[in-house]
């Protein structure tokens, strides 16, 4: 028995040793740290993705999150000189970290980095923009895209009025003309669906303030983006008309206060959620997602609502017409979106070749299909031909677990749980997949596209009454589109005087639009808006707006260029 | 001769010891109270991370004047005073009522009904400011349970926003103090009442006393020194009314009336990407007025006791 026992034990340890080996195999264990202003985790990358990276590189990517820990954690970190070994930050920081060495020149590696390099013409773009000089890197710019900097890929634009087609079909899909005849249909739909159908009550609109002033907009983000419904873009305190002047965003004739004044309609009529000006975003998704809303206005919104039962009973949203419409949008982020990846200027010698190992793993098709599909045999199945077929939309949603093979040494079995925590990727999810032909967002897959015409409803109903196959294909049959160039274009930093003039006036705008909202009467919105006027000029509104127009000119001028005017 | 240097000696080593004793204290004071003064230099630069402060970004009183210079700017901050001072004010003239609620509670002769309320009034002290919004929002919102229950009865037709109202912001933001803090600051005034000599409740009880009268003139007499202590102490701490309370309340419609002091730097310090310079000076302003506020007491203190306290 004993000796039985010791021939276990023995057998046991050399087993030991043997998976320990294969694991350190090559490559020691390496802990980088991740400075990420777009994360929305702090700590060590859990589950799935943590595995997936320590399998292939033995790395341990540990993410210092600004938007968790608070913004303070940039100066103190940067006071140190130590920032993180790969860094992600706003384009606007991304210079400053460079003139403080923060960051270093990885000219010498990133040429050999095949995957990255794929997307040469924009990171040429950008540090030759950063440097004056050719052919010397810092950053790579983030969801570039493989397209044109003026091409639309995506068949529905960021923001556009969005109804549920069974209501809309339920009250004969009249045509509506501006506006108020969008509040007319929305309130005969509130008439038929005063409730979804747990009985809980359905208001047209659902707002939720807490992205207010966020991502460079100023004022209320409901109100920021409906703007772009009549072709206007607000730039921060100015707002860019389609024909590239520039107006105060509080003018009489801007959209802003048109959308503002919708709103208002909208409430004196009944149809917007007396909770919108407190509830918090979650509560908001929460109403989506239960049908309690009747009306959406950002392309992502379908995503809580698009899905399962609902398609084939219609009960999914759509972009309908509105006839004094036409609409802005931008154009596919071929030079990036608004951050930038860097390295730490610590990061020396077998690390940093590592690191950028890894970053190119990051922008290959493996890499990319991870963080933009998911797992096989989860998230999709290969085809034959080696096209995807999508499986468990509500992967994500429902946090199902993942298989066995991915489940790491932390234990952590939830697929959103141990979900990509770097949350920013380098090639956008409209690039096309070079194994297969076809783009990474599943719902440009052959695959989806034919399912989606047998399950969803709405959509086959809406390509008839509308002779359009989709929403961007509608809108530029009739013209109705202004595609904005992408031109990688960051605004500088701000000083710190702008930013305290910034400060207060966004604050006192967002107040005061949302008290406007709320109005009962005409008269008080008036009252309100010409209040808000006198506030925003007390608050030296036009130093701001001289400084604004005169930053974003300077896009204008980029984008008149791009688009060879 | 020998002896009186002898004496001598002997006194400065005591004197020498007797300072050692309150070195770690004066170590702590100084750590603690006056090296974060240091961080005010942060006021007088115009100081923008990643870049550290030099000589270069030396402004002198520029931010001072941001904020002196503009009128609106300066009845922005004259209206958060007023904010701040009211909702300090409020907390302070209802001081008392911990107090009562332990004389009342300790009168409660059903040991575990006392227990009872006592456990249940001390619980939502350490529930976060987070919690007791998302609480508040499950009640007060126009789904919520008052305005459902209301509706039931028919009392009204449409939902009431309270948490949207901008009346009596100040009155209602001490109620959910109030609910929040009651049972926790009561212990103290438990602890006095506990250190009460039976003997003189028994003897009035002898002669006749009732309850109220007992109540009267012996119980509340006896605690009053710890009322006078913790008003003391909440009057330090006046401008220093926290900001996790008004933060979570805080919106659109009733930041007019809400906004105080350390919310208002708060919001300026993190809205956007920061503004590190302003808000420091704006945390200045908060001292200079804690020091006004602190001579107009010792004034009044000595002008009433006949002498102040510094």
């Amino acid at each position: 028995m004993k000796r039985f026992l010791s021939v276990l034990l023995t057998l046991a340890l050399l087993l030991g040793m043997v998976s320990v080996s294969a694991v350190a195999e090559g490559q020691e264990p390496l802990t980088v740290v991740v400075y990420d202003a777009a994360a929305n985790f702090h700590g060590i990358q859990p589950g799935w993705f943590g595995k997936v990276v320590k399998d292939r590189f033995n790395i341990v990517l540990d993410i210092v999150a600004p938007q968790v820990a608070g913004q303070e954690i940039y100066a103190t970190r940067a006071e140190d000189g130590y920032l993180g070994d790969i860094i992600l930050v706003d384009k606007s920081d991304f210079p400053n970290l460079v003139k403080t060495g923060l960051v270093r020149e990885i000219t010498d590696k990133l040429p050999e980095c095949e995957n990255i390099m794929k997307f040469k013409d924009q990171i040429d773009h950008y540090n030759k923009g950063l440097t004056g000089e050719d052919g010397k890197y810092y950053g790579i710019p983030t969801e570039m895209t493989d397209t044109s900097p003026t091409t639309l890929t995506d068949n529905v634009i960021y923001s556009s009025p969005m109804l549920r087609w069974d209501l809309y079909d339920a009250v004969g899909k009249p045509e509506i003309k501006d506006l108020e005849g969008l509040l007319d249909v929305l309130e005969e739909i509130h008439k038929i669906h005063p409730t979804n159908e747990a009985g809980d009550p359905a208001y047209p609109f659902s707002l939720w303030p807490d992205w207010d002033n966020n991502d460079d907009m100023s004022g209320p983000a409901n109100v920021v983006q409906l703007t772009t419904w009549y072709g206007e873009k607000p730039k921060r305190s100015a707002i860019l008309k389609p024909d590239g002047t520039f107006a105060k965003i509080y003018d009489r004739d801007s959209a802003y206060y048109k959308i503002a004044k919708f709103l208002n309609h909208a409430n004196q009529r009944g149809l917007v959620d007396p909770d919108s000006g407190t509830q918090n975003w979650d509560k908001a998704v929460s109403k989506m997602s239960a049908l309690q809303v009747d009306v959406m206005w950002y392309s992502w919104q379908t995503g809580f609502t698009n899905v399962g039962e609902n398609l084939p009973a219609g009960k999914t949203f759509i972009y309908i017409p509105v006839g004094d419409q036409s609409y802005y949008a931008d154009a596919d982020a071929y030079y990036g979106t608004a951050r930038m990846f860097g390295v730490g200027s610590k990061v020396e010698g077998e690390k940093y070749d590592r690191i950028m190992e890894f970053l190119d793993w990051y922008a290959s098709p493996e890499g990319l299909t991870f963080q933009h599909v998911g797992i096989e045999g989860l998230n999709y199945t290969k085809n034959e031909d080696g096209t995807f077929t999508r499986l468990h939309d509500d992967a994500l949603a429902n946090n199902l677990p993942v298989p066995e093979d991915y489940v790491g040494e932390d234990g952590v079995v939830g697929y959103n749980d141990g979900n990509n925590q770097i949350n920013q990727w380098i090639a956008g999810a409209s690039c096309i997949n070079a194994n297969n032909g076809e783009r990474f967002a599943s719902k440009f897959w052959s695959s989806t596209i034919e399912k989606e015409l047998e399950t969803d409803k709405a959509k086959r109903e809406w390509q008839q009454t509308f002779d359009a196959t989709d929403p961007v294909d509608y809108m530029k049959k009739h013209n109705l589109l202004n595609a904005s160039p992408s031109v990688g274009f960051a605004p500088p930093e701000d000083s710190n005087e702008i930013k305290a003039l910034r400060a207060q006036i966004n604050t006192e705008l967002c107040t005061y639009t949302w008290q406007a909202i709320f109005a009962e009467t005409d008269e008080e919105f008036e009252a309100l808006w010409d209040k808000m006027i006198e506030q925003l000029e007390g608050f030296e509104y036009e130093k701001l707006y001289e400084n604004d127009v005169a930053v974003y000119t300077q896009e204008v001028e980029l984008k008149k260029a791009a688009l060879g005017e | 001769m020998q002896k009186a240097e002898r004496r001598i000696n002997y006194k400065r080593r005591r004197s020498i010891r007797e300072f050692l004793y309150i070195l770690p204290f004066l170590i702590l004071v100084a750590l603690f109270s006056y090296f974060p003064l240091y961080g005010w230099i942060y006021a007088f630069h115009d100081y923008q991370p990643p870049f550290p402060i030099s000589s270069e970004t030396f402004v002198g009183f520029k931010w001072f004047n941001f904020i002196i210079s503009n009128p609106t700017r300066v009845k922005d901050i004259l209206r958060v005073l007023r904010n701040t001072f009211a909702m300090s004010g409020i907390s302070l003239l209802f001081s008392w009522f911990p107090m009562i609620f332990a004389v009342f509670l300790n009168e409660i002769r059903c040991k575990p009904y006392r227990k009872f309320v006592q456990t249940a009034t001390t619980l939502p002290n350490f529930i976060s400011w987070v919690l007791v919004f998302s609480i508040a929002f499950n009640v007060f919102s126009s789904t919520g349970a008052v305005n459902v229950v209301l509706q039931d009865l028919g009392l009204i037709s449409k939902p009431i926003a309270f948490l949207k109202s901008s009346d009596h912001v100040w009155f209602r933001m001490w109620l959910w103090l109030t609910w929040k803090n009651a049972g926790w600051a009561a212990i103290m005034y438990l602890a006095a009442i506990a250190g009460i000599d039976e003997q003189m409740i028994e003897a009035a009880k002898v002669d006749g006393a009732t309850r109220m009268q007992i109540i009267w003139k012996i119980t509340i007499p006896s605690i009053l020194p710890t009322f006078f202590v913790i008003v003391m102490l909440n009057i330090a701490s006046f401008l220093n009314n926290g900001m996790e309370q008004y933060y979570v309340f805080q919106n659109a419609f009733n930041k007019e009336y809400i906004e105080v002091l350390d919310l208002y730097v708060y919001n300026i310090a993190t809205s956007g990407t920061g503004n590190y310079p302003l808000s420091t000076a704006i945390s200045i302003l908060k001292s200079v007025v804690s020091v006004a506020l602190l001579a107009g007491a010792n004034g009044i203190s000595k002008l009433i006791r006949g002498e102040g306290f510094i």
